[in-house]
């Protein structure tokens, strides 16, 4: 009923309500507070993004919901915490260069290790319960478990600090507005991924290929596709994008520990609600509206911070049942 | 005037029939077993055991009225049965006293929210598709462990509230020897229990069995034709959905009662509460209500026993650390069971059970 009500002005509401609310906190704290708060909602919302799209879109083409998707997360950060450690005199050197090449010897460490992890996933476990939604729920959850456990035996049951390579420290001083550097380096990350999923996606013959699967799965099999070594393409990329995110979040947040993912899964499954399942800007935009959110509401009201998603949630689901940007099927 | 019609044959045959089956019998003798574990065996490792099984069970099968009866995926049925538990330890423990009438009030308020809360989050969750409701679930229920963390004015936070019981359910209560056994406060709190439990799964046996309960299991068979025949799908879910919740949130009163003790993590853990009524529910067999007894059995005997195995392990290997790494996490061998019995046996012990017995027919 009120789908059919909302379906003319749905996206104004949604666009302007959008805008209106996040000027909103405006009213209740400095405009330099309003600044920092905002770029650092920025960072958590491209942050949230990585976890999120991967999410999104291995549901979108394999109709799987991947609840394993946090613990490859929390897989990635450690793998990433373990390659720092490994080279810990190019951490803590000060040159922008050797910082710069740790980072990113750790993003393809952690990347290399949980795409396998992913395709061991998807070829062992996922494949054989295609089309239920209830088994593979239950299976990427006893995957979860069995992986989270996996992290507490190779590296300990106890929370570990994160070392943050040196260039990535401190802030900027800009016109008195205090920007971490780091936020920036995740800020511009997340777009540089957004951009670059979405020319293989819009560009590349792999990548019609991958969104006429979401489209129609049956149809691209009949094109002579082997749509199986596809999934397990899509599923080692979106752990990769779990696991880049598990790294990036572990340097913003200064810490790893074995269940860090099961939070930032539920964010991911919020976010790909507020989004809409499926879709790579859904993903986008619903992670900026979570992060955005968040940190406004945790400087405003901080023992609300963890409902507001919450409801901000509930009332997308009332007024846009599918999400934001709702995709195929 | 009866066995007049073939039909009526039939069903007097049944009828007879019946109390020679073997489901009868082993029924029978299940609930023999309970009765008279406190006699039997009266170390307080065993009844503590017991009761949990008992509680677990019935937790497992009201679970099972969500996902094998309607095949919904709950992630929020610990957070109710959490809300039971909260409920009669705030009214007993925290703003009243130890009463008959309060327990009863606890409850009953406990049961008024969690039908509102169940219904609300129906409303929100049925309208899309059925994978949501995991998703939405699973956030509501981390919500619900933040808030008892975060409240901790209200709900004492980590450290929880301790529940102590009135009358003659109170630890200190004795009446005195009855045919060579002590009756303590204990062993009347465990009959009281042992008969709710069986009150409670009587109830889903009736559930489940009745017109309502056959219309559930059509939908869930194919949601299309159930509306193709008529039946408004939505209130249907809607009202199982809150009939296994209120059944949970009784059921963690209950605990309540047992434990004397309520805190986020032992009564609202996704991970820990949670995991375990998955982990019985797919072990005992999904859309089965009795496979909740085999399944609590299984996992709460095992999570008893297995630091005894770890031991015997250690002075078996003693040089072998890796080999302890792995013992000391038992929640890994728990995980890989869990996807080796989806994979290996997705009906469960009673499922299978039922299937050998079907052939064999």
């Amino acid at each position: 009923m009120s789908e059919t009500t909302f379906r003319g002005w749905g996206r104004g509401i949604a666009v302007f309500g959008t805008v209106a609310i996040f000027l909103f906190p405006l009213m209740g704290m400095p405009a330099k507070t309003y600044l920092t708060l905002t770029i650092a909602g920025l960072a958590m919302g491209m942050l949230l993004f990585l976890v999120a799209s991967g999410v999104s879109i291995i549901f979108g083409l394999m109709d799987v919901l991947n609840f394993a998707h946090g613990a490859l997360f929390a897989w990635g950060a450690y793998v990433g915490f373990s390659t720092f450690k490994v080279l810990m005199n190019w951490v803590e050197a000060d040159s922008v260069f050797q910082n710069f090449a740790v980072f990113f010897i750790a993003i393809i460490a952690a990347i290399v290790v949980v795409g396998l992890i992913g395709i061991l996933l998807e070829t062992i476990i996922v494949r054989r319960v295609y089309g239920s939604h209830l088994f593979q729920i239950l299976i990427t959850f006893g995957a979860t478990i069995v992986l989270v456990e996996l992290i507490r035996v190779f590296w300990g049951p106890n929370d570990e600090v994160m070392t943050v390579p040196l260039t990535f420290r401190g802030n900027w001083d800009v016109m008195d507005v205090i920007v971490d550097r780091y936020r920036i380096i995740c800020i511009v990350i997340g777009l540089t991924l957004y951009g670059i999923i979405q020319l293989i996606l819009k560009k590349t013959k792999l990548g019609t290929i991958v969104r006429a699967g979401v489209e129609n799965r049956e149809m691209v099999q009949a094109m002579g596709h082997n749509i199986f070594l596809l999934f397990t393409g899509v599923f080692a990329a979106g752990a990769g994008l779990a696991a880049l995110g598990g790294l990036a979040m572990a340097i913003f947040s200064l810490q790893v520990y074995p269940d860090m993912g099961s939070t930032y899964l539920l964010f991911a499954f919020i976010v790909v609600i507020i989004g809409g399942l499926g879709s790579v800007t859904g993903s986008l935009v619903g992670a900026l509206i979570v992060g955005l959110s968040y940190n406004y509401v945790a400087y405003l009201v901080p023992w609300a911070a963890a409902g507001a998603n919450i409801i901000i949630m509930i009332i997308i689901l009332l007024v846009r049942p599918r999400g934001l940007f709702p995709v195929g099927k | 005037m009866a066995g007049e019609t073939p039909v009526q044959i039939f069903h007097l045959e049944e009828r007879k029939s019946r109390f020679r089956s073997a489901g009868f019998l082993i029924n029978t003798g299940v609930l023999l077993l309970f009765l008279s574990v406190p006699l039997l065996f009266p170390s307080f490792k065993t009844v503590d055991l017991a009761v949990k099984i008992m509680i677990f069970g019935v937790l497992v099968a009201s679970f099972d009225i969500l996902l094998g009866y309607t095949g919904i995926l709950s992630f929020g049925h610990g957070m109710f049965f959490g809300l039971g538990a909260y409920c009669v330890a705030l009214v007993m423990g925290k703003y009243g006293d130890p009463s008959y009438l309060n327990f009863i009030f606890g409850m009953v308020v406990a049961t008024i929210i969690a039908s509102a809360l169940a219904m609300f989050i129906s409303f929100l969750s049925l309208r899309v598709k059925a994978i949501f409701f995991a998703m939405i679930t699973l956030a509501i229920a981390e919500l619900a462990i933040v808030l008892a963390t975060k409240l901790s004015g209200f709900t004492g936070g980590e450290d929880g509230i301790s529940v102590s019981m009135p009358g003659i359910f109170a630890i200190s209560f004795s009446m005195g020897d009855f045919m060579g056994f002590e009756v303590t406060g204990r062993i009347v709190t465990y009959y009281f229990l042992f008969l709710s439990c069986l009150g409670l799964f009587v109830l889903m046996l009736r559930f489940t069995h009745s017109p309502l309960g056959h219309v559930l299991q059509a939908i869930r068979d194919n949601v299309q034709r159930a509306e193709a025949l008529g039946y408004k799908t939505f209130i249907f879910q809607c009202i199982s959905i809150t009939f296994g919740c209120v059944v949970a949130t009784v059921t963690g009163g209950l605990y309540a009662v047992w434990v004397g003790y309520v805190n986020p993590e032992s009564c609202l853990g996704v991970t820990t509460i949670m995991m375990d009524v998955l982990l019985m529910v797919i072990i005992g067999g999904m859309g089965t209500l009795y496979g909740g007894f085999v399944g609590a059995a299984f996992v709460l005997i095992a999570q008893t026993f297995l630091p005894d195995l770890q031991d015997a392990a250690n002075s078996l290997f003693p040089h072998v650390p890796f080999l302890h790494n792995i013992l000391e996490r038992w929640l890994l061998i728990f995980g890989i069971l869990f996807i080796l019995v989806v994979i290996f046996f997705p009906k469960g012990v009673m499922g299978s059970v039922r299937e050998f017995i079907g052939r064999r027919k």
